[in-house]
């Protein structure tokens, strides 16, 4: 086992949402004159404490709505959590994630110079890395086209391309390796396993069993922002899919029942 | 500060990228660059010193030089408040200093002010208008322009993630301030008792020091400078505070 890359202590992160959703600074300026705002706090993070290790995959998984896409945010040091302390060691990957935002005007070498100079390499080294990036990507003949122009997998590989380009020491994936071709994916996963047998440490959130289980060997369940198991991702898988088939059974009994709050009028 | 050195070539990348992009597959290409202030001083030149026949040439000149400041300061600040915005995609993937968005849009409008100097010389010599070792202080003043330029764009960057109406108040206010700017008018046309509120506006010291070597020929007086200069490096203090008490929530609102 490598040293430990990733080291969350009781990390909490929470979105703090004005009862009234204030957009505009007369609204708070009235507000704040009015005797105080109200707010109702969501903890999308509750008292987070893991550690992964170097050349360790860990796979996140939790329903819609658990936190999995901030906890990824919060490694990936964009986001500064609420409360707790987050250290990583190394260089962190750009988060990769659908529609990984390059910008449509933009050609795709220019998007691959702008992504990479603010991930802190030279030109030069940009310079030297290129062609290697647009032959991974396989977008040869589109790297001169703006970014609108490319199709939504054409992005992916293009940003899965340009995250590993410099054997990050942390790479993180969320639910990206769902959009690529069968040919991508694959050569995603040799990468990942290069990258892995490196000595990188790879965090992926995904809703795919088959795309946990082929990377990963260790795996978090999250729901409502708390680590629910932390164990091996089989066991993680299968506790979590025997709790979704046992709420799909309880719900069973009632199907024709109308969901709560769901009223049609009129 | 350090931290944004290590960023030099992204600047050089994202403002050459502003500059070029604006006129991508245009025939004429980055010749715009200067042909846009040139065609657009011209005409100001045409309508200021020939149609109006107000004064002299040299008022035109006045004018051209207190547009350039003008413009450079609007478009910059305007820009930046919109750049973490349009930049959201980057900011939720890569972790980089926040301030990277305003100050390259500040750069941008730097470089185009810079370059739309060599025009407005070309009409100094064309109109004949004395010029001279003055304008050798034209690169102070201009340093002096943009760290009050920048000081105001990292202020309201910030606010107009957590606000959505401060774009559009900004832009009334600037309306405003535009007025309120010696920039048409000669300050020796408004009346005694107002002139105190055209000399409360920040914008005016950082302005003179500008345009005086320009249209004056002098260098500016001590006192002038220290007020500009003041003025910038207050506006620069409140930029950075603003910065550092909301930089790391802009993640969370944008
Ligand atoms: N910018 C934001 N402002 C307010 N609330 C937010 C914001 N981003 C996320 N949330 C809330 O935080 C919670 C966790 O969101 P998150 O995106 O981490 O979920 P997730 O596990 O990635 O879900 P999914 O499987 O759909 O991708 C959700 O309840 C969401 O509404
Ligand atoms: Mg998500």
């Amino acid at each position: 086992m490598g040293p430990v890359r990733i080291n969350l202590e009781g990390v909490s992160v929470r979105y703090r949402l004005s009862t009234h959703r204030i957009h505009s600074l007369k609204e708070w300026l009235i507000s704040c004159l009015g005797g105080g705002l109200s707010y109702r706090d969501l903890w999308a993070l509750r008292d987070v404490s893991m550690s992964v290790r170097a050349g360790e995959t860990l796979g996140v998984i939790g329903p819609n709505g658990a936190g999995k896409s901030t906890l990824l945010r919060v490694v990936g040091e964009v986001l500064r959590p609420t409360t707790g302390r987050v250290r990583i060691a190394g260089r962190v990957a750009p988060i990769l994630s659908l529609g990984a935002g390059f910008s449509g005007d933009l050609t795709g070498v220019e998007n691959v110079y702008i992504n990479a100079l603010l991930l802190g390499r030279t030109r030069s080294e940009i310079d030297s890395s290129i062609d290697g990036i647009v032959d991974f990507a396989g977008l040869a003949e589109f790297i001169d086209s703006p970014a609108h122009t490319y199709s939504t997998g054409m992005m992916a590989r293009l940003g899965f391309a340009i995250a590993t380009a410099w054997a990050p020491e942390v790479l993180i994936l969320d639910e990206v390796l769902s959009v690529g071709d069968a040919h991508h994916v694959e050569r995603c996963r040799a990468r990942i396993e290069s990258l892995q047998a490196a000595g990188s440490t790879v965090l992926m959130a995904s809703h795919s069993r088959h795309a946990i289980l082929a990377n990963c060997r260790r795996c978090i369940w999250l729901d409502h922002g708390t680590v629910v198991m932390d164990g091996p991702a089989e066991e993680t898988l299968e506790a979590y899919h025997a709790t979704v088939a046992t709420c799909l059974g309880a719900d069973r009994p009632r199907p024709s029942a109308p969901p709560g709050g769901l009223r049609f009028s009129g | 500060m350090t931290t944004l050195w290590q960023y030099r070539e992204l600047f050089v990348y994202l403002v050459r990228r502003d500059l070029t992009l604006r006129y991508r597959r245009s025939v004429l290409g980055l010749l715009w660059t200067v042909l846009h202030p040139l065609a657009h001083m011209g005409v100001i030149f045409v309508v200021f010193s020939g149609v109006l026949s107000l004064r002299t040439e040299s008022y035109a000149v006045y004018v051209l030089s207190g547009l350039l400041f003008w413009n450079f300061f609007t478009q910059s600040v305007t820009t930046s408040m919109t750049s973490l915005a349009a930049n959201r995609a980057l900011l939720l993937k890569v972790p980089v200093p926040k301030t990277i968005f305003p100050l390259s849009a500040c750069l941008s409008g730097l470089a185009n002010w810079v370059i739309s100097i060599g025009p407005l010389l070309l009409i100094l010599v064309v109109s004949g208008h004395p010029m001279g070792t003055s304008l050798l202080f034209l690169p102070i003043a201009i340093v002096v322009g943009f760290l009050f330029t920048a000081g105001v764009g990292l202020a309201l960057a910030p606010l107009a993630v957590f606000f959505r109406d401060v774009v559009e108040m900004v832009t009334v206010v600037l309306r405003l301030l535009y007025y309120l700017t010696p920039i048409m008018y000669p300050i020796t046309m408004v009346p005694e008792r107002f002139t105190w509120i055209i000399r409360l506006n920040p914008v005016g010291p950082v302005l003179e020091i500008f345009r005086g070597p320009i249209y004056l020929g002098l260098i500016p007086s001590v006192q002038s400078m220290a007020a500009a200069l003041l003025v910038a490096l207050v506006a620069l203090a409140v930029g950075a505070t603003v910065y550092r008490l909301t930089g790391d929530r802009v993640a969370y609102h944008i």
